[in-house]
C-alpha cells in the first residue's frame, strides 16, 4: 500500500467519530482528498459523471497564475535592484524578489486557511476548494512592500467578510480577494498607494520613484504618451511588465498567457475577457475623442489603457471568478463590459484613485445578480409557457 | 423530412455499443411485471399469490384511473407479490407454465393458454370510434403505452393531443436499434401510425441521422430528423423544439416499439409478449436479445462483477439488481463498472482516457470512444454558478437558476424558468463539477408540482 494512504488510515480514527481532534474533520479529510482523489459510487441518475471536479476546476486557475506568479517574482527582484542602483544576476534577482513575494504567499494561505478550517469545523461541512486561488489571487494585488501583518489583516477580512458570513465559497457575491484588497486599500492608503511599489528598502538611491504608471501627469504642454515614456513606462515596458506594481498586474504578456490557457480549458468564460476588453477599448476611445485632457489619461488611448496598471489581471482572473459573476451568458457579456468602461472612467475621470480596475470589478459584482435576474426574466419570457 | 436543431447534448463517444445482430434466448423460468418503472402509478393488485393467470389477464390496475390494467405477459402461478419499503408494489412475479411454453414455441397455441381479445382489421380502423380503440387497448394493458406531457404520466383518453411524437429510439445512447425493432414490421407500424391518426391529426415521427439510411422502408413515415447525439431522439426535447404554443405543451408521445405492439395486440387479440432488449458493457459488443416482456435481469446479464452495478438507463434509468424483473418501458440494460481505485493526486492528472464534456482533461482533444464508470469523480460543493448544466441542456433551461429557485420554495419562478420543459436527460447533473444532484432535485419538483396539480 502507498505509504501517504498507510498513514492517512492510521491517523483517521483520531479526527473522525469521537476520535481526539474530531474538531479538526475537515483538515483530515481536505488532506486525505488532496493526496487521493475520492470518487464515490453514484446513488441517483445520472449513473455516470463527468471526469471534472471542483478540485480539478480550481487547481487550473491556479496553474494559469504560474507565470504571473514566477514573473512577479522576478520583477520585484528587478525593481528592487534598480532602485538600489546595483545589478544582480538573473538568479540574484529571483532570490530578491522570492524574499519579499514568498512571505505574503505564505502568509496569506496560512491565515486563509485557518479561518477556513475554522469555519468548515464550526458549520460541519468539508474545505471548499475556492480558497486555493483567493488565497494566491490576493498576494499578487498586492505591493511587494506591505508589512505582514497587513496580508493577515487583509485576507482574513476577504474570507470571512467577503465570504465565509454569507456561507462560504459559491454563496459570497463578492471576489474575496478583491474584497480583502479594498479592505487594505481603505483602511491603509499609506502602504497602498504612493511610493510603495517597489521594494527599495533603505538602499535606495536618491530621486528615485517606486510610482506605478497610473500616477503619471504630464507637465503643461507635454502630452500624456510623452511624459510615460520619459518615466520609462514605453509601451513595451508596459506590456513585458518591467515595471513597478502590484506583484502579479506588471506583466500583460504573461498575463495574456495565463487567460489563453484558461479561455481554452474554458475555466474562464471568454465572453467576460472579451466583454471587458472591448469595454475598455471602446471608453477609451471615446475619452481620446473629447478634446482636451492631452496631459491626464484621458489622452492616453486603448493600448496604454490596457497594459498599464492590473486591468488584465483583474479581467482575466478576477472577474472571471464564476461565483460573483453573472452565470447567465447575456449577463457575462455585460458584466465584462461595464467593468472595461467601468476601469476606464474611474481611472480617468475620479481623481482620487489613480486605478479603477479593482473598484469597477467589486462594483459589478455588486450587480452580477442583478444582471442574471433581467436575463432570466427576459429569456423566461421569450418561452413557450408550460405551466 | 425536416432537420430539428438541437445543438446542445452529449457528445462524447462511448465504447460498448450493441452489435446489430439479433439472438433470441429461451423464456425464463419466471416473468414478472414490476411497478418501478411505471411513473406515478398507485396499482391496486387483482391477483394473489398461487392463483392461475393467461398471457394477458390483469395482474394489477392505476387506482388512479381503474379501467387501466397492467397484464400477465405469460401464463403460469403467481409465484410471488413483491412488496418494498412501506408495501409499495414492486413486482407480481408469475413462474411461466413449461406446457403452455411448448405450444406456443410450435405455434399450437390452444385457446386456453392466452386471453383472446376482440381484433380490429386494417380496412375497418377508420370507421372504427375512438372510445373503441381506447376501451381494447385498456383491456389489453397498452394504453399506457401513450404517455402525456409534461409529466410523461398515462395519457389522459379524454383529452385530444395537438401532437403525437413516436420514438424511435429509447431512453439510453444504446437502446435497441430501429433498424432491429422495426425489422419487418413495415405492415403494423403502418397500422399503428393509423391508429394514431385516430387521436391527432399531427404525428411526429424523428429519426436520428445516422439510422436514416438504414430505416427504408419507413421514410414515407420519418417526419423528422434529429442530430445524432443523446438526448435529440427523446420526445420531450423534440416537443420542445416543436412546439408553438402552450397548448402543444400537452402533447403524447409513444415510442415505435410500443406502437408495433399495440398495432400487433389490435391486428391479432393477442397480449405481445416479445420484447428487443440491448446490453452495454464498456469495451464489449453484444448482440441485440430478443426475450419475453419481464425476463429477469440474471437470465439477460449472466453473471458479472460484484462491484458493477446494472441500469436500465445510465443517464436517466433506475437501478436494477440481478434477481428484479425488466420493466414494461425498460429495453436496455447498462452494465457499469465501479473504479474504486483513489488516485494519487487524481484532481491533477492528464486524464488521457477520462470521458469529460469539459476542456480539462486531454481526452478531449481525442474522439476515441470512452469507458463511462458508476463514480462521482468529486464530492459536492456548493454551485459556483459555472454554466455547465446551461451549456449541456438539450431544451435551453438554466438548472442552476431552476434549482436554486426550487430549494428556496419559488415554484412560480422555477415554472417561469421552463421546468416542466425538462426531459429529465439526466445531463446537468452528468456536467456539474461540484456535483449537485440537479437531475434529482428538478425531477422532485416536477413531480411534486404535478401531483400537487392533480
Amino acid at each position: 500500500m502507498n505509504p501517504i494512504k498507510r498513514l492517512l488510515n492510521l491517523s483517521e480514527k483520531y479526527f473522525t467519530g469521537s476520535g481526539k481532534f474530531n474538531a479538526l474533520a475537515p483538515l483530515f479529510d481536505a488532506t486525505k482528498t488532496f493526496f487521493f482523489f475520492p470518487s464515490p459510487k453514484t446513488q441517483y441518475v445520472p449513473f455516470v459523471r463527468d471526469s471534472l471536479d471542483l478540485k480539478r476546476f480550481m487547481s487550473f486557475v491556479l496553474i494559469s497564475l504560474l507565470p504571473v506568479l514566477i514573473f512577479g517574482i522576478y520583477n520585484t527582484g528587478f525593481q528592487a535592484g534598480i532602485a538600489r542602483g546595483e545589478s544582480y544576476s538573473f538568479f540574484q534577482t529571483f532570490l530578491l524578489g522570492s524574499r519579499y513575494v514568498l512571505p505574503i504567499i505564505i502568509v496569506s494561505y496560512a491565515v486563509g486557511f485557518f479561518w477556513e478550517i475554522v469555519f468548515a469545523s464550526i458549520r460541519k461541512h468539508k474545505i471548499s476548494e475556492g480558497f486555493l486561488v483567493t488565497g494566491l489571487l490576493f498576494p499578487l494585488t498586492l505591493p511587494a512592500t506591505i508589512p505582514l501583518w497587513q496580508v493577515a489583516i487583509g485576507i482574513s477580512f476577504g474570507v470571512v467578510i467577503g465570504k465565509e458570513v454569507f456561507g462560504g465559497t459559491g454563496r459570497n457575491f463578492l471576489n474575496p480577494a478583491l474584497t480583502g484588497r479594498a479592505f487594505l486599500f481603505f483602511s491603509y492608503p499609506v502602504s497602498m498607494s504612493g511610493d510603495v511599489w517597489v521594494a527599495a528598502g533603505s538602499a535606495a538611491v536618491d530621486g528615485f520613484s517606486g510610482a506605478t504608471a497610473l500616477s503619471i501627469l504630464a507637465p503643461e504642454g507635454e502630452k500624456i504618451t510623452t511624459a510615460l515614456s520619459n518615466s520609462g513606462f514605453t509601451l513595451s515596458n508596459l506590456f513585458f511588465g518591467l515595471v513597478p506594481g502590484s506583484i502579479g498586474e506588471t506583466s500583460a504578456l504573461c498575463c495574456i498567457i495565463g487567460a489563453v490557457f484558461l479561455i481554452i480549458t474554458k475555466i474562464a468564460n471568454f465572453r467576460i475577457i472579451i466583454g471587458g476588453i472591448t469595454g475598455l477599448i471602446v471608453t477609451s476611445i471615446i475619452f481620446y475623442l473629447i478634446p482636451g485632457g492631452s496631459d491626464s489619461w484621458m489622452n492616453a488611448g486603448p493600448l496604454f489603457h490596457l497594459c498599464a496598471g492590473g486591468f488584465l489581471f483583474g479581467i482575466f482572473f478576477m472577474a472571471t471568478d464564476p461565483v460573483s459573476a453573472p452565470g447567465t451568458n447575456p449577463g457575462r457579456w455585460i458584466f465584462g463590459f461595464l467593468i472595461g468602461f467601468l476601469t476606464v472612467t474611474i481611472r480617468v475621470v475620479n481623481p482620487a484613485f489613480v486605478e479603477g480596475t479593482m473598484l469597477a470589478i467589486l462594483f459589478m459584482n455588486v450587480f452580477a445578480p442583478l444582471l442574471d435576474h433581467i436575463v432570466l426574466k427576459y429569456n423566461a419570457s421569450k418561452r413557450i409557457p408550460n405551466v | 423530412m425536416e432537420n430539428i436543431k438541437i445543438l446542445k447534448g452529449f457528445k462524447t463517444p462511448l465504447t460498448g455499443m450493441p452489435d446489430l445482430s439479433v439472438i433470441q434466448i429461451p423464456d425464463p423460468d419466471t416473468v414478472a411485471v414490476s411497478a418501478m418503472d411505471i411513473p406515478y402509478i398507485r396499482p391496486k393488485l387483482l391477483v394473489k399469490e398461487n392463483d392461475y393467470v393467461k398471457t394477458g389477464t390483469p395482474l394489477f390496475s392505476d387506482k388512479r384511473n381503474n379501467s387501466i390494467f397492467y397484464v400477465s405477459p405469460g401464463t403460469g402461478i403467481v409465484k410471488q407479490i413483491v412488496f418494498g419499503e412501506r408495501r409499495r408494489l414492486q413486482e407480481v412475479v408469475i413462474a411461466l407454465d413449461k406446457n403452455v411454453d411448448k405450444n406456443i414455441n410450435n405455434n399450437q397455441a390452444e385457446k386456453d393458454d392466452f386471453i383472446q381479445f376482440e381484433t380490429l382489421s386494417q380496412d375497418s380502423i377508420d370507421t372504427t370510434p375512438k372510445t373503441k380503440i381506447i376501451k381494447l387497448l385498456q383491456q389489453g394493458g397498452l394504453w399506457q403505452c401513450f404517455r402525456q406531457f409534461p409529466s410523461k404520466d398515462t395519457a389522459d383518453e379524454n383529452h385530444e393531443p395537438p401532437m403525437i411524437i413516436v420514438s424511435l429510439n429509447g431512453n439510453d445512447p444504446f437502446s435497441p436499434h430501429p433498424k432491429v425493432v422495426l425489422e419487418n414490421e413495415v405492415p403494423a407500424f403502418e397500422f399503428g401510425i393509423k391508429i394514431l391518426k385516430q387521436f391527432s391529426n399531427r404525428i411526429i415521427v424523428a429519426s436520428r441521422q445516422s439510422s436514416l439510411d438504414m430505416l427504408n422502408g419507413f421514410n414515407d413515415h420519418i417526419t423528422h430528423i434529429v442530430p445524432d447525439f443523446y438526448p435529440s431522439w427523446d420526445p420531450a426535447v423534440i416537443l420542445y423544439h416543436l412546439k408553438r404554443s402552450p397548448k402543444d405543451n400537452r402533447s403524447w408521445c409513444i415510442s415505435a416499439e410500443h406502437l408495433i405492439l399495440v398495432a400487433k395486440f389490435l391486428l391479432t387479440g393477442r397480449y405481445p409478449v416479445k420484447r428487443v432488449i440491448t446490453i452495454t458493457r464498456s469495451n464489449d459488443k453484444k448482440p441485440h436479445i430478443i426475450a419475453r416482456q419481464g425476463t429477469p435481469v440474471k437470465n439477460l446479464v449472466g453473471s458479472l462483477d460484484e462491484n458493477s452495478i446494472i441500469t436500465t438507463g445510465r443517464f436517466n434509468g433506475r437501478s436494477v439488481e440481478l434477481k428484479s424483473h425488466m420493466g414494461f418501458f425498460e429495453n436496455t440494460l447498462n452494465i457499469i463498472n465501479d473504479n474504486q481505485e483513489e488516485e494519487l493526486f487524481g484532481f491533477i492528472q492528464p486524464g488521457l482516457s477520462k470521458p469529460t464534456v469539459s476542456r480539462t482533461f486531454l481526452s478531449c482533444l481525442t474522439r476515441t470512444p470512452k469507458n463511462l464508470d458508476c463514480n462521482i469523480h468529486g464530492e459536492e460543493r456548493a454551485c459556483i454558478n459555472c454554466g455547465y448544466c446551461t451549456n449541456i441542456c438539450p431544451v435551453n433551461l438554466a438548472p442552476s437558476f431552476i434549482y436554486k429557485a426550487l430549494s428556496s420554495d419559488d415554484i412560480e419562478d422555477a415554472l417561469s424558468y421552463g421546468l416542466l420543459d425538462c426531459s429529465r436527460c439526466g445531463l446537468c447533473s452528468y456536467a456539474c463539477p461540484s456535483k449537485i444532484e440537479l437531475t434529482q432535485l428538478l425531477s422532485l419538483g416536477m413531480d411534486d408540482h404535478y401531483k400537487d396539480k392533480a
